[in-house]
Order: C-alpha cells, then sequence, then structure tokens
C-alpha cells in the first residue's frame, strides 16, 4: 500500500478550513514545517483514519475535533495492487465511511464495509502484518503528547511498537492469542507445576473421584456387612429349621425319657444295696462288739492271774529293800557317832593348845617389857647425862663472835695505847749502882730502866725522898677513845665472864670438847631407842597395863599338837564313812519306794479286775455267755454280707446312667439353647437387614460404584485434556520460538547494511523473547541498550523500522513508513546518515516524513510535501 | 382346550440408579424403569395374556429401598386380575431373604412369588416349573430339576429361568450355565429365560425377553416383552415381540471417509423431533475424517445433544485425516502452521506410543479448534 494524498477537513486547527497533502509519492516524501503548522495535525488525523472507527466516540476522536467544534473529515487516497482508492471517514457528527474506487469512481464500500476494507488494508488479511509502519516521538496512538517526556518513555513506546510490528510480521498475534487461549484453559486446571489447580475443575473431579470412591468402599463395606449378614440368616434359618425338626425333637426327648428311666432303677437299686450294705456294717459292728467283749473279758482274766503272781515278786522285792534301808541306816548312825566323839576330843585338845599357846605368848611378852625398861632405864640415864652435860655446855659456852669482838677490841685498846704511850711523857729510871731505894711510883716499884709513861699524874714515892707528882697535862679527854674501848672490853668480858682474851679461848676449846662429848651421847642414845625414848616409854606403859595371864603351863604344846591331829583324822575318817553310807542308804529308800509303789500300782489294777470280772464265782458263765453272744454275732454278719454282696454284684452303673442322662440332657438343652441363640441371632440380624435394605445400600453402592467409574472417566478426561493442552502450548511456544528466529534473521540482514550506513563496526544482539534490541557491540565491546544515547536508540528504531518494512516489501507486501518527529535527539552527522539510510531505503518503500526541524531535514531532500487549501465535496 | 396366552419379561432392574449418568437423567431413568410394569400390563391386556412372567432380576439389588418394593407390588396390585409372576433372578436372588421376606408380607393376591422349585399350576392343565436363584451365583444349573417334573399327560409345561446359557451371561464370567437344550431335554413347550438384556431367541421353545426398558447400549435394541402362546401340551409356542420401552438406548454408528461430511450424515441418521428426548445415543464414529469434518461433527453432536436425553460422540474408531488445507486453515504460513504440522507428524510417528499420538491428535485438534475461535 501507498499512500497517495492526505486531506482533512475541520480537524482541530483547522475549524471549517480544509488542508491537503496532495502528491505523495514513492520514496522520500517530507512535510517539513515549523510547529503549530498542522504536521501532528496531519499525522493524527491520518492515524485515525486507519485506526478508528468512524462510529467512535473516543476520547482521542474528541481531541481531533476544533475548539469551535465541528466533525472532523478526514480523506486519503491510496495504492494498492488492486488499484486506486479514496478513503473516507467523517467523525463525531454525521459519522460515515466510505471507500471509493478512484479509477471508476465507483462507490466500493460504506460504513462497517468500508471499515472491513480499511482493516484488510492496515493488518493485510488473515494473517498479513500491518499495512503501516508508524514511527514517531511518542505513541501512535492519538493520546496527548506530553511536550516532557522523558527519554525512558520515548524509548519504551518506540521499542513497544517495535515489538507489536515484529509480531505483526511472524502473524503473532494470532499465536499469542491461541496461546493465550490454550494456557487459559491449562491454567484452569492446573497450576504452574502441573498439580491439579485447587478450586479448578480438574481438582474438582479429582475430588469427586476421590470421594466417590471413598463413599463406595463405605457402601461396598455396608453392602458386605448386609450380604454377610443375610447368609448367615439363611445359615441361622437353617439350622434352626433343623432344629425345630417335629422326629428329631422326639427323639431327643426319648432319649431323656430312656435315659431318666435307667437312671432311675439304677438309682433304686443304689438305695437298696446301700441300706444291706448298712445293715451288713452293723451287724460286722455288733459282731466286732461281742468278739471285744469275750476277748476283753479273757485277757482281763489272764491279766488278772500274771498280776497276781507279779504282785507277790513285788512284795518280795520290797521287804528286801526296806532291810537295805536299815542296814545304812545303821552304818550311818554309827559313823555319826564316831565323829561326834572324835570331834569331842579334837576341840578339847584344841583348847588346851590354845591355852598352852596363850601361856608361852605371855612369858614372852613379859620378857620383852623387862627387855624393855632396861632400854629405857639406860637410856633414861642417857639422857640425864646429855642433860648436865647440855646445862654445863651452857655455861661456858661462848659465842664465837663475843670472842672475835673481844680480839678486835684488844687489838684496838692496843693500837690506841701504843699512840697514847708513845706521846706520853715517860719516866725511866736508871738506878746507881746498887741503890737499894727503889722508886716506886703509884706505889709500884719501878724498875731499873724501865720505862714508864705517865699519864695524868703518876706519884712517885722516892723513897728517901719524898714524893713526887708527875703531871702529864695533856689535854683533857686525849685518851677518850681508848678509855671508850677499854670500857666495851671491860664490858664485854663480863658479859662473858672471863676475864681476858686468853681466858675466852680456853673456855671456848673447854666448850667444844664437852659438846663433842654429848654429841657422843646422843648418838649411843639414838642407838639404844631407834623408836624415840618417848614411844619407847609409852610402849612400856601399854604392855606394862596388859594384865599378865596366869602363866600355868601344864604339858608340853607339841604332843597337845600331835594329839590334836590325831582328833582331826579321826573326825574325817568319821565323815567319810558317814558319806559312804549315805548313798547306800538313798538308793535303798528309792528301791523301797519303787517297790512300794508298784506294789500299790498292782494293787489297784487288781482290784479294777476284781471289780471288772465280778464276782469269782460267776466268771465262769460270763465268759460261756459271751462267748456265745459272739458266735450269734458272727453268723448274723455272714448272713448279711452275702446279701449285701448279692446285691452289689447285680447293681447296674449308676454313673453311666446318670452320665447317659446327662448326656441325653445336654443333647437336649443344647438344641433348645441353640435354638435361642439362633432365634436371638435371627431377631438381631433381622434388625440390622431391615435397617440396611431399607436404607438400600446395595442401590447407593451400585449407585456410587457408578458415579465413581463416571469420575473415573472424568478425571481421565482432564488428565488426557492437560496432556492435550500441555503438549499444544509446548508446541506452540517451541513453533513461536522457532519462527522469531526465523523472522530475526531476515531482519538482522536487513537492518545491518542500514547500521552498516549508520555506525561503524556495529551489531546488534536482539533478545530472543522480545524481540528487542538487547545489547550493542560496538568495537567488539558489548554495551547495554539502556546506556544507549537517545538518540542512537531512536536512530535504531527507526533502521528497525526500515528493516521490517523493506522485509514486508520484499514479501509483496509494501508499507508505507510514517516518521513523525522521529529523528529528535540525532546530531546533524548522524541525522545525514539517517537521511542516506531512508533514501536508501526508499528506492521500494515509501517513506513520509513529518518534521519540525526545517533546516535540518532540508538536507534530507526527497519529495517535498506542501499543503495547500482544501475544501471538500462535501456533496 | 383354548391356547394358553402369557407375557414372558424379565430384567425390570427397578430402583437401578444409573450412577454414571448426568442427575436429572438419572430421575427420569429410574421412572421409566417403574412405568415398564405398567406398559408391560396394558402390552398383556391388549394381546389377551392373563399372567406375566418376570424370568428374574426384577429388582436391580437384593435391598431395593422400600419405596421400590412397595410401589413396584402396588403397581402389579392395581393391574389385577392380571397375575404376576416373579422369579428370583442373580441381583435379587433367594439369599435377599429379606426382600422375598417383605414380599412375601407384601404381595397383592395377584403376585405369585416363584422361589420354590416345585410345580405351579398356572391354569389348569399349565404347569410352571420355576428354577429361582438360590444365591447370587448358584454355581450350578438350577434347571436340572425341572427333566422329570410334573411331568402330566397333556400338560403345558413351561419352565422359567434366570441365567446364562453360555457364557455370555451380561456380567460375565458365569460357571452356573443354564443347559441350552434344557427344553428339549425336560420336555418344557416353553422356556422362559432372564438375564439377557437383549431379546434372543435360542431355539424355538427357549427365549430370552431382554428387558422391557434398556439400560445400557450393549443391545442396541429397543426394549420388548414377548407375548408367548401355546396352543397345547407339545405344540410349538407362538413368540409376538410387543415394544415396552420408553428409552432408546442406542448406537449410531457412522462410518467415514475422509472426505464425508459427517456432520451432514450425521444429520440424516438422527431420530426426529420428541423421540430424541426418549433417547439415549452414543455415536460411534469410525472410519476417517478430516479435521475440518471431525470439528464439524463434534459441533453438529454440541449442537444437537440439548435435544436428547444423552447424546454422546465415541470417536475411539475415527482416525483423523489432516490435509494441507486442514492446516492451512490454521495458518498458511508461519510459526502456527509450523507447530501445526509438528503435531501432525507427532500424531503419525509410528516409533511413538499410541498415547502421544494421540495427544498429538488431540492437541492438533485443538489448535485448529483455537486458531478457528481466534479468528482471522
Amino acid at each position: 500500500m501507498k499512500i497517495a494524498a492526505l486531506r482533512l477537513f475541520n480537524v482541530r486547527r483547522f475549524a471549517r478550513r480544509g488542508v491537503a497533502i496532495e502528491g505523495i509519492g514513492d520514496g522520500v516524501n517530507v512535510l517539513c514545517a515549523a510547529n503549530e503548522y498542522g504536521k501532528s495535525t496531519s499525522f493524527d488525523a491520518l492515524h485515525a483514519l486507519f485506526f478508528q472507527p468512524h462510529t467512535g466516540q473516543a476520547k482521542e476522536l474528541k481531541r481531533l475535533q476544533p475548539y469551535s467544534g465541528g466533525n472532523p473529515l478526514v480523506e486519503a487516497d491510496i495504492i494498492v495492487p488492486e488499484g486506486r482508492f479514496r478513503l473516507t471517514k467523517q467523525f463525531l457528527g454525521g459519522r460515515r465511511a466510505s471507500v471509493m474506487a478512484l479509477d471508476s469512481g465507483r462507490l466500493v464500500a460504506q460504513a462497517d464495509e468500508a471499515e472491513n476494507f480499511i482493516a484488510g488494508l492496515i493488518r493485510g488479511g488473515t494473517a498479513g502484518p500491518a499495512g503501516l509502519l508508524w514511527v514517531r516521538q511518542g505513541n501512535t496512538g492519538l493520546e496527548k503528547r506530553k511536550e516532557d517526556e522523558d527519554e525512558r518513555q520515548v524509548r519504551e513506546s518506540l521499542l513497544t511498537s517495535v515489538q507489536g510490528e515484529v509480531e505483526a510480521i511472524t502473524g503473532g498475534r494470532r499465536m499469542s492469542q491461541i496461546i493465550e487461549l490454550c494456557a487459559g484453559e491449562l491454567g484452569a486446571l492446573v497450576t504452574a507445576t502441573g498439580r491439579a489447580k485447587s478450586g479448578g475443575p480438574y481438582a474438582a473431579a479429582l475430588e469427586e473421584q476421590a470421594r466417590l470412591a471413598e463413599e463406595e468402599a463405605r457402601l461396598k463395606a455396608d453392602v458386605d456387612t448386609l450380604r454377610a449378614a443375610l447368609d448367615r440368616r439363611a445359615g441361622a434359618l437353617r439350622q434352626l429349621a433343623e432344629l425345630d425338626k417335629a422326629e428329631e425333637k422326639a427323639a431327643r426327648r426319648a432319649a431323656v425319657v430312656e435315659a431318666e428311666a435307667a437312671f432311675e432303677t439304677a438309682k433304686s437299686h443304689a438305695e437298696t444295696l446301700k441300706a444291706a450294705r448298712a445293715e451288713a456294717a452293723l451287724a460286722r459292728s455288733r459282731f466286732e462288739a461281742a468278739e471285744r467283749a469275750l476277748k476283753g473279758f479273757r485277757a482281763a482274766m489272764e491279766r488278772l492271774a500274771a498280776l497276781k503272781v507279779e504282785r507277790q515278786a513285788m512284795e518280795v522285792r520290797r521287804e528286801e529293800a526296806q532291810a537295805k534301808r536299815g542296814a545304812a541306816t545303821a552304818a550311818m548312825e554309827q559313823a555319826s557317832a564316831e565323829v561326834q566323839a572324835a570331834e569331842r576330843e579334837e576341840r578339847e585338845t584344841r583348847a588346851l593348845l590354845a591355852r598352852l599357846e596363850r601361856a608361852l605368848a605371855a612369858r614372852k611378852a613379859a620378857e620383852e617389857l623387862d627387855a624393855l625398861k632396861q632400854r629405857l632405864g639406860r637410856a633414861e640415864a642417857i639422857r640425864a647425862r646429855l642433860e648436865e652435860g647440855e646445862a654445863a655446855l651452857a655455861s661456858i659456852a661462848i659465842p664465837d663472835a663475843a670472842i672475835e669482838k673481844l680480839q678486835r677490841l684488844d687489838e684496838g685498846i692496843f693500837r690506841l695505847r701504843t699512840a697514847e704511850e708513845a706521846g706520853l711523857p715517860s719516866l725511866r729510871i736508871a738506878y746507881e749502882g746498887e741503890a737499894p731505894a727503889r722508886v716506886t711510883i703509884d706505889g709500884r716499884a719501878l724498875a731499873d730502866g724501865e720505862e714508864q709513861a705517865v699519864r695524868d699524874v703518876a706519884r712517885l714515892d722516892l723513897p728517901g725522898i719524898g714524893t713526887l707528882h708527875v703531871r702529864a697535862n695533856r689535854p683533857a679527854g686525849a685518851d677518850g677513845a681508848l678509855k671508850v674501848a677499854e670500857e666495851k672490853r671491860r664490858r664485854l668480858l663480863a658479859e662473858i665472864s672471863v676475864a681476858d682474851l686468853a681466858e675466852a679461848r680456853r673456855r671456848s676449846g673447854e666448850a667444844q670438847r664437852q659438846a663433842a662429848a654429848l654429841e657422843g651421847l646422843r648418838i649411843k642414845a639414838r642407838h639404844l631407842v631407834p623408836e624415840g625414848l618417848k614411844a619407847l616409854r609409852e610402849e612400856v606403859a601399854r604392855r606394862a597395863a596388859v594384865p599378865a595371864e596366869a602363866l600355868e603351863l601344864k604339858g608340853d604344846p607339841d604332843e597337845v599338837r600331835q594329839a590334836l591331829e590325831r582328833a582331826e583324822a579321826r573326825v574325817g575318817a568319821g565323815r567319810a564313812r558317814a558319806h559312804e553310807a549315805e548313798p547306800r542308804r538313798e538308793r535303798a529308800m528309792e528301791a523301797l519306794m519303787a517297790a512300794q509303789s508298784s506294789v500299790a500300782a498292782l494293787d489297784g489294777e487288781l482290784a479294777r479286775l476284781e471289780a471288772e470280772l465280778g464276782p469269782e464265782a460267776e466268771r465262769g458263765g460270763q465268759e460261756t455267755a459271751l462267748a456265745a453272744a459272739h458266735g450269734a454275732a458272727a453268723a448274723d454278719l455272714g448272713t448279711c454280707e452275702t446279701r449285701a454282696g448279692e446285691l452289689e454284684a447285680a447293681a447296674p452303673d449308676l454313673a453311666s446312667a446318670e452320665a447317659a442322662l446327662r448326656r441325653a440332657r445336654s443333647v437336649e438343652e443344647g438344641a433348645r439353647q441353640e435354638e435361642e441363640r439362633l432365634r436371638r441371632d435371627l431377631a438381631g440380624l433381622n434388625a440390622e437387614i431391615r435397617t440396611r435394605s431399607d436404607d438400600a445400600v446395595e442401590e447407593a453402592w451400585r449407585e456410587a460404584g457408578e458415579a465413581r467409574e463416571a469420575a473415573d472417566a472424568r478425571v481421565g478426561a482432564f488428565a488426557s485434556e492437560v496432556a492435550v493442552l500441555d503438549r499444544l502450548r509446548e508446541a506452540l511456544q517451541a513453533s513461536r520460538s522457532a519462527a522469531r528466529d526465523l523472522y530475526l534473521q531476515p531482519v538482522l540482514n536487513e537492518l545491518r547494511p542500514l547500521l552498516g550506513l549508520l555506525f561503524d563496526d556495529v551489531s546488534i544482539v536482539f533478545d530472543e523473547k522480545s524481540l528487542l534490541p538487547q545489547t550493542i557491540r560496538r568495537n567488539g565491546q558489548e554495551e547495554e541498550v539502556e546506556r544507549l544515547s537517545g538518540g542512537m536508540r531512536e536512530q535504531l528504531s527507526v533502521l528497525t523500522r526500515l528493516a521490517f518494512a523493506r522485509l514486508l516489501a520484499q514479501d509483496g507486501r509494501p508499507a508505507p513508513v510514517i516518521l513523525d518527529d522521529a529523528l529528535v535527539y540525532s546530531d546533524d552527522d548522524r541525522i545525514e546518515r539517517m537521511f542516506d539510510a531512508l533514501h536508501r531505503q526508499a528506492r521500494d518503500q515509501q517513506i513520509i516524513v513529518f518534521s519540525c526541524r526545517q533546516r535540518a531535514f532540508a538536507k534530507l531532500g526527497g519529495n517535498v510535501l506542501h499543503m495547500s487549501d482544501w475544501e471538500p465535496d462535501l456533496g | 382346550m383354548s391356547a394358553f396366552r402369557f407375557l414372558h419379561s424379565s430384567d425390570l432392574h427397578l430402583g437401578r440408579r444409573f450412577g454414571n449418568l448426568p442427575e436429572e437423567l438419572r430421575g427420569r431413568l429410574r421412572e421409566a424403569r417403574h412405568a415398564a410394569i405398567g406398559r408391560l400390563a396394558a402390552r398383556a391386556r391388549e394381546s389377551g395374556a392373563s399372567t406375566i412372567l418376570l424370568a428374574g432380576d426384577t429388582f436391580d439389588t437384593e435391598t431395593p429401598a422400600p419405596d421400590i418394593r412397595r410401589q413396584a407390588l402396588a403397581e402389579m396390585g392395581h393391574h389385577a386380575p392380571l397375575r404376576w409372576v416373579l422369579l428370583p433372578g442373580n441381583h435379587d436372588s433367594l439369599q435377599a431373604s429379606q426382600l422375598w421376606g417383605a414380599l412375601r408380607l407384601e404381595a397383592p393376591d395377584n403376585v405369585v412369588l416363584a422361589v420354590e422349585p416345585a410345580p405351579l399350576a398356572l391354569a389348569p392343565g399349565v404347569t410352571l416349573l420355576p428354577a429361582p436363584c438360590t444365591t447370587r451365583r448358584p454355581g450350578r444349573d438350577l434347571t436340572e430339576w425341572m427333566d422329570g417334573a410334573g411331568r402330566e399327560e397333556g400338560a403345558i409345561r413351561i419352565g422359567l429361568a434366570h441365567g446364562a446359557i453360555r457364557d455370555f451371561a451380561e456380567e460375565g464370567g458365569a460357571t452356573d450355565v443354564i443347559a441350552p437344550d434344557r427344553a428339549a431335554r425336560a420336555g418344557l413347550d416353553y422356556l422362559a429365560l432372564g438375564d439377557w438384556h437383549g431379546s434372543l431367541e435360542v431355539d424355538v421353545r427357549t427365549r430370552y425377553s431382554g428387558t422391557p426398558e434398556p439400560d445400557r447400549f450393549k443391545h442396541d435394541r429397543p426394549g420388548t416383552a414377548l407375548i408367548v402362546s401355546i396352543e397345547a401340551a407339545g405344540a410349538a409356542p407362538e413368540v409376538t415381540p410387543v415394544e415396552t420401552a420408553s428409552f432408546a438406548w442406542r448406537t449410531l454408528r457412522l462410518d467415514l471417509l475422509s472426505q464425508d461430511d459427517g456432520a451432514a450424515l450425521l444429520a440424516g441418521r438422527l431420530p426426529e423431533g420428541r423421540e430424541r428426548r426418549q433417547t439415549l445415543l452414543r455415536v460411534a464414529a469410525a472410519g476417517r475424517a478430516s479435521l475440518a469434518g471431525r470439528t464439524a461433527l463434534a459441533a453438529a453432536i454440541a449442537q444437537a445433544a440439548p435435544e436428547f436425553a444423552r447424546l454422546e460422540l465415541d470417536e475411539a474408531g475415527l482416525a483423523i485425516d489432516c490435509e494441507a488445507t486442514d492446516l492451512d486453515l490454521i495458518d498458511r504460513g508461519g510459526a502456527l502452521r509450523e507447530a501445526a504440522e509438528a503435531l501432525r507428524a507427532e500424531s503419525l510417528d509410528a516409533t511413538r506410543s499410541a498415547a502421544e499420538r494421540e495427544v498429538a491428535r488431540a492437541a492438533l485438534m485443538r489448535l485448529f479448534s483455537y486458531s478457528q475461535q481466534a479468528g482471522a
């Protein structure tokens, strides 16, 4: 299809005006005009002509209306292989559509038929691609164009339209529709994973199937139960009928009666037998009693005789025992007497001996007292001497200290005197020759040459001459110390009663001698009286106080002691004899007691037997009577036992009869119980069967079974439906994928030279599914489409479209390519290359370009279009 | 003595529920079975028969619902003095003691229960020898006793039994087969058999009456009963089938050639008018059909189905031919055509399993139908 002319009237800014673009030819056609010139209006009008039904009221159509109102009219002349046609549509008011053959001027189609004609053009029949390829900045529809569309939207809309064209070419719209139908039906049945979709009919069928299968199984169980019950009831009825048979019942009854009779007979026989046996037992006991009586009597007789003999023997033994006891007693008494005598003698001897010993002791004590007294006397003598000595010693004893003091005083006095005398005037007479008269000094003769010191005054008698007094004239007290010392000595001497030191020493020696003598005495006294004088004295006094015994001494104590020993021996011997006699006597006593008690026992038994046997005279008769009774009882017993034996031998077996009866009865009872049980079972079964058969379970079961089969079939149908749909979808998808490859290659083939024109060394990878350019390979580098510039993308888009258009043309279905401001982002260099590409394509392709870029598009060349006024032929 | 005339029928299967059919149809079919009683009585009266022999399976189960049983008895009672003789069959054998006990209690005077294998006087000089089924599967020939029984000079002897004579029992696998020559052996004038749901003449004296109201497609003949007239002992019975069915169960075999217009052929062979409402029809298509032809046939069936009690298409025997023109209708070229070709190849690929081929074939048909829906 090619477009030859476009005319519009009363469209948007052309209110009550018409414009026409005539002479649109092959190749590139350019309508280049400033904004608001009416380009876009023309484009939209053309679009509406082809894509909007004339009956529409769409918002887009309203947009075509001028502000002042009115009915937009669009008209286009087209050239198709069938000829040239004029398409006319008036929208909104007075809406109409018509197709006129320009060659013949004939009206080909109107209204809906005209719409069908137009649709056929753009869709190319049932499977053809679109007859027009639109590219514009923005969408192909008439929606409001946004001045500020961002790049993304631009790109998307471009690519979307590319995709649309691709699908149109590959016939994919039907494909998609069919796949959708298929997927829709499949989706209603199964999930993406192939399982039955819950809530879907397939799942419902499966559920129904399961439900029915369960129902069927449940009912089957019911039916089985019912049938089992029926079978059981039939069996029970059969059994019951057999049990109910009259002859069987009578036979059972007769068996019981017969068994009862037999049992009764046996029982009465048994009773008789029992009685006979009891009688026999009684006879036996009577016989046994008689026998016992007889035997007892005889035994008593024998026993009596034996006892009598024994009694005599026992009497002898008792007497012997008595004799033995007497002898033993006598022996014991004698021994006792001996012992008493010996004891008496022993006592006397012992007394005598005691006395003797006491006398001896007294004598010894007296001797000891004498010795003690002598020792005491000596001791006391020594003691007197000691006291004397001590007294004497005391009188002469001078303390050693006094002696030493006296010595010191003497020495002091001597020293003092010497010193005094050295200072004293002294006198010495030297007598002439034999002068007989001696001078006395203080009455004493003064020897020749004797130096006499004068103390105070010395009176010298000078015979013949007179008396001379010499005065020393020494200061008073010059000899005080001496006088004190001498006074001390004088007092000390007086004190110790000595004249001088020498005497004192003499007396001291004397005192030591006496003291030594006293010490010797004391030692002597200690030897003599170690216990001390006082103790000795007390001992003597104590002993002297003990009264002296009569100290008679008759006999020799040794003799007496021997006599005592002898007496003691006699006592022991006597006692031993008495001891010996004691057991003998005991034994004799025991023997006697035993004999006596035996005798007593024998006497008792004898008395009993005598009493039992009765008077001796009647004993013979009694025995005879007893023997007779015994014989009678024995005879009676024989009779009874014989009878019992006969009965026993003839007795029927009671146990067997009873067992037979029991069996007969149990048979009858068993039959009765069985009958009862069967009737009870029957009642239960009847109820069960009635309930179930009233429920018509079997019908329900068959119904459920049939329904389940139907459900099985339905599930099977669904399963195969799923398989079929799945297979179909798979086949369609596979083929679509293959087809895309198939169509893609030619498109790429077409695209490649165009790309070569525009870009150096660029190749495009298309996404297999969307058929959109996915990556661009430039100089060996892969680039994401998203990263391409807006200019490049729009160029690509245009080129792709051109490639498709070319493909269509080759397919014998040429379609015009319409570009409306499609190259807004391209720079001058690129746009020229694009122009080259457009021209290259336009050799066998109609391309209509609308642009406001007058200067840039001036270089495009091609057929320049102009708008001219146009008045529609409204007639 | 005038001829003895009776109606021979069997297999009423009262109470059958048809669980595999749609709910609303079930009720009608069930009701039709009950109504068969009345129709049998009408046929009997029309032909002057006084006795109706039902050769077993009067009831579908051993425990029919009480309403089924009582209503059946009431209907039979309503047709007095016509006499009904009911024989226990395998579906309602004597083992169903509850059923027969209840029947015994409830049966009106004109209903006779043939529950004992003992001669039964039907009329002066006419003896019935029934062979009631004792259990579902008796495992022996129950008619054996007839050989020596009830022989009376000049008496007409009629046997009544239920079961298979060959191994073509209604439910298959029977071991308790009735001797096919029982009538001859036992010197019967007529042996009325039940069990086989289609009417069948075994020999001149032995017949299956078939069910008066068919319940399946198997026999493909209308439900009938037999009016039997016996002139005298030893005389050949005169048998007249009478139609009794309310519903027709039919199988329509449609042999197609690839170029045949199946839909048109079908249109010519479908029963007409109100008959359709009482018809369960299975169209068994066989032979070959083109894709378009098959689709058209299915569409025709779907179109006609609402007029029928039931109309189903059995195309198991139908092979689909795919011509280039058929495929052209899908698409002349392109991806759809490729998919169609692939499916067709697969459906003819002998190396694939039958199931796979069938799936491919069905997928192709589906594609065809979708492509028609999707339009241009």
